[in-house]
């Protein structure tokens, strides 16, 4: 596969220059090509992919959106305004009067809690964010409440930054708020409509789904009812194309409009296309080395500091990480108040040898590094395996799936692993950490899974101390010192991920399309988008 | 005359125990490809839990889910399940896409049985007669180019070809239609009668749809088609030549036959059922799957749909492909071995 992928690309190269753009898509169409492998779910409930965020950003509604340019900016949704108790233990929402959904059917404060009690209720995946705010299956209709039809009442059931789910409403579809009559006509076996939601949706937003045929095509209409008014755009068409060759063949030939997921190379030739406009969107996510502090080897941090002195982060970030993630070395994602500048770790070989030689290793040690099988993830794991070669270290590369890399993780079965994760999506500090630090129990039987910290055996009783405290601090100011303090911390105790670089989304439009704007949370709303022709 | 009518009665009695035995196999084989395939996937490193839930998921997310699945079973009961559920004609839900598996493959199938059909209408059409000319200008120049071009379309990877198909026909002459079954305009135009859209576009009289689809088939077909042309071509070649050399087609010639009869009316009717056989293979091929070149031309057929399944680890659907998939050539051996009586009377 990867040489004829090989060949086609040279044959690319060589053979496209100054290809004219021959056809045009409709002008009140928007074709995408995206790959819709990840595709698996639709219900706002169980949803996992940025590609079925986007798509649910513009079927349904939330309370509240964040600014795509500033996410620390929260926009009013479906609810018009909010109000933080000033104890900070409970959050009034105000909705919008007069909102319905696209079967016609009224839109209320009922539906938006009930629509946050399924999401707890069936308990997938993306109930994870407001379990870890202590909502539970059976406390959820208690803390979450509709008082009259357009005042919604969430109770913290701990103690949280309430921002923190304010954010959590505006980037997760776990906010969306469904159509709780028509979900409820389709309930089987108490399923709570979870079955019919995979293929199907209920919201209220500026599309209507017509059809998905999974793996082959997503329609979507505009809604000629939506509150903020008529999308720009009379269809949304996306379909899978997991080919970023043929994405491209397609952009250039004006029989697509946007592309998602290309590779590097046809990224970069896009960005000499005259015809072509290329966006870059940064996502929290970020790019990280990890090891198993389970494995005696890296349990001492002088191993741990040696590893994190043969990453060459400079190369990495250069040649590898162009058009997939920015040079980011902080557990905290960039572009927060909070977050420190880069620490500025450099490849350090000699100074890795010293340190391995005061743990005991002088001349290096075996081990593994599991990475996915894709770019960008092998291309540093094999730098990273001939930088630590360097040191004497001899690590064997071991490609995988996503399932399997990340199944060995949440197994603690690995000992190096090149990932991507940390939440992210909210614009906080906390969302970071609660990923990528936090460890409140490292036993194996309590199965923390969803903290990557817990999945590296790293624990710091400091570090989760202070994390507990900056979550509930009310003063701004002493908050963010409180995050830079464990920054600080992180990196004197030098965590088991060793973060690498801040994740980037390339985004390859027609250069006729207007207003796209791709969302950092993968919230991307498609209803201003236009063509200028 | 009752000597005559036992004798037909035995010939009838051993032709209904041959064709019992062939489905007795048939069952067998299918059994064991399922139990293969089965406990094979079960082995693997690919968790279909994690596929659903994500690798974020809290444990209580993740051991919910596992539950539900069924996961928890033995192997066995687990297998036992699906064969009881099988027999009811439930392949079971695929993860994938959260349908059964049955709708799924009614739909990505037809898409595949188009092109393959198509496909291997053109391969079978250029490869047979190039064959025959190979073998009876053997040596000559028409043979070496025959043979080049097979050689040429049997061995550069068909990913390649299909990119570079692409690049000239679509990219650069506008000529074929890009990735897909049909332009986006005309998708769900058409009502899904038959899944086959060629079909589905003429009986609604779309004639528009109808030329779309020719154009976004033919060059992903052709491309097909020429792989399976080279291996056609390169068999009758084969066989043609086997036969040229036999001492009936001398006699042949001797009695005065023109070259015409002798190359079509003798030594290409001998060669029928041989090319039979590879003929129904090569399709065979075809309706498993032309992965890559469903992957280059974004079409949903059942090729990309199995080996999506097989990478999420969804079971249900992997297991459903593969029945399908053997199913497919136990039908065409079938098809194959009642062609053979049909042309050959020493096999009846």
């Amino acid at each position: 596969m990867k040489m004829p992928k090989l060949l086609g690309t040279c044959a690319i190269a060589l053979s496209l220059m100054a290809m004219p753009a021959l056809a045009k898509t409709p002008d009140d169409q928007l074709i995408v090509g995206i790959s819709m492998t990840n595709l698996l779910s639709l219900d706002p409930a169980g949803a996992t992919g940025n590609d079925v965020v986007e798509i649910n950003a513009n079927l349904y509604d939330g309370l509240v959106e964040l600014d795509p340019v500033d996410t620390s900016k929260i926009l009013p949704g479906l609810a018009e305004s909010w109000t933080i108790a000033p104890d900070g233990k409970s959050i009034s929402f105000k909705i919008r009067s007069g909102v319905k959904f696209h079967t016609g059917n009224p839109l209320t404060a009922e539906d938006a809690a009930w629509s946050l009690h399924r999401v707890l209720k069936l308990n997938l995946a993306l109930a994870s964010p407001w379990k870890s705010y202590g909502f539970t299956a059976q406390n959820v209709e208690q803390n979450i409440r509709a008082t009259d039809p357009t005042t919604l009442v969430i109770t913290l059931p701990e103690p949280t930054d309430p921002r923190m789910v304010i954010y959590t409403l505006g980037t997760s579809v776990s906010g969306n708020v469904l159509d709780r009559k028509k979900v409820m006509e389709h309930e089987k076996d108490g399923d709570l409509g979870r079955v019919w939601l995979t293929t199907n949706a209920a919201g209220s937003g500026p599309f209507v789904l017509n059809e998905w045929r999974a793996k082959d095509v997503l329609m979507m209409t505009r809604f000629d009812g939506y509150w903020r008014g008529q999308a720009k755009m009379r269809r949304v068409i996306m379909r899978n194309m997991t080919e970023s060759q043929t994405l491209r063949l397609m952009i250039e030939r004006g029989d697509i409009d946007i592309a998602t997921g290309m590779s590097v190379p046809d990224i970069e030739a896009m960005k000499k296309n005259p015809n072509a406009v290329v966006q870059a969107v940064k996502r929290g996510n970020i790019y990280y080395v990890a090891m198993s502090v389970k494995d005696s080897k890296f349990a001492d941090k002088r191993v741990r500091q040696a590893i994190r002195s043969l990453i060459d982060y400079d190369g990495i970030n250069t040649t590898v990480m162009p058009n997939y993630g920015i040079l980011h070395q902080r557990p905290v994602q960039m572009g927060l108040p909070a977050t420190l500048p880069n620490p500025g770790y450099k490849l350090d070989v000699a100074g890795a040898k010293k340190l391995l030689a005061e743990a005991g290793q002088p001349n290096g040690f075996k081990t593994t590094i599991r990475v996915l099988s894709d770019p960008p993830f092998i291309n540093i794991a094999t730098n990273l395996q001939s930088t630590l070669a360097q040191a004497g270290i001899q690590a064997e590369v071991l490609p995988g799936t996503g399932n399997q890399v990340y199944g060995a993780m949440r197994d603690r079965n690995f000992e190096i692993i090149v990932g991507r994760g940390g939440g992210g999506a909210e614009p906080h500090p906390h969302s970071s950490l609660r990923a990528l630090v936090y460890n409140p129990d490292n036993r194996d039987e309590a199965k923390l899974t969803n903290f990557q910290g817990w999945r590296t055996s790293f624990i710091s009783p400091e570090i989760n101390a202070l994390i507990e405290k900056a979550e509930v601090e009310k003063d701004a100011k002493k908050q963010i010192e409180m995050y830079q303090e464990i920054q600080k911390l992180y990196d004197s105790q030098v965590g088991a991920i060793i973060p690498v670089s801040q994740m980037v989304d390339t985004v390859v439009m027609g250069k006729d399309i207007r207003g796209y704007v791709g969302h950092p949370a993968a919230t991307t709303r498609l209803r201003e988008v236009t063509k200028q022709r | 005359m009752s000597a005559l009518s036992l004798s037909l009665s035995g010939g009838g009695m051993r032709h209904v125990a041959g064709w019992s035995h062939r489905l007795g196999t048939v069952a067998v084989t299918l059994l064991g490809l399922l139990t293969l395939t089965f406990f094979i996937g079960r082995v693997m490193p690919l968790d279909p839990v994690l596929s659903i839930v994500g690798s974020d998921a809290d444990q209580s997310t993740y051991q919910q889910v596992y539950l539900q699945l069924g996961l928890d079973r033995p192997l066995y009961v687990q297998f036992g399940y699906y064969l009881r559920d099988l027999l009811h004609g439930d392949l079971g839900m695929a993860l994938l896409t959260g349908n059964p598996v049955t709708t799924d493959i009614a739909r990505v199938f037809p898409a595949t049985i188009e092109l393959a059909t198509v496909a291997i209408i053109l391969g079978t059409f250029a490869g047979v007669p190039l064959g025959v000319f190979a073998a009876t200008h053997r040596g000559r120049l028409g043979d070496q180019i025959v043979r080049v071009l097979s050689l040429f379309g049997y061995s550069v990877p068909i990913f390649w070809f299909g990119m570079m198909g692409l690049i000239i026909f679509y990219a650069w002459l506008g000529w074929a239609g890009g990735a897909g079954r049909v332009d986006l305009a005309y998708d769900g135009l058409v009502q899904s009668r038959s899944g086959i859209l060629l079909i589905d576009a003429a009986m609604a009289g779309e004639w528009d749809v109808f030329r779309s689809v020719i154009k976004h088939i033919t060059l992903p077909a052709c491309i097909l088609g020429l792989h399976s042309m080279a291996y056609i071509s390169r068999m009758t070649r084969s066989f043609m030549l086997a036969q040229l050399s036999q001492e009936y087609i001398i006699t042949a010639r001797v009695k005065g036959l023109s070259e015409r009869q002798v190359i079509w009316g003798h030594a290409f009717r001998n060669i029928l059922v041989q090319l039979l056989t590879i003929v129904a293979l090569a399709y065979g091929g075809l309706l498993e799957g032309a992965v890559l070149i469903e992957t280059v031309f974004a079409w949903p057929g059942f090729g990309s749909y199995l080996t999506s399944s097989l990478m999420l680890g969804d079971m249900n659907a992997v297991m459903g492909c593969v029945l399908l998939v053997g199913l497919i050539f136990v039908t065409l051996n079938l098809l194959a071995d009642a062609l053979y009586q049909v042309f050959d009377p020493r096999t009846r």
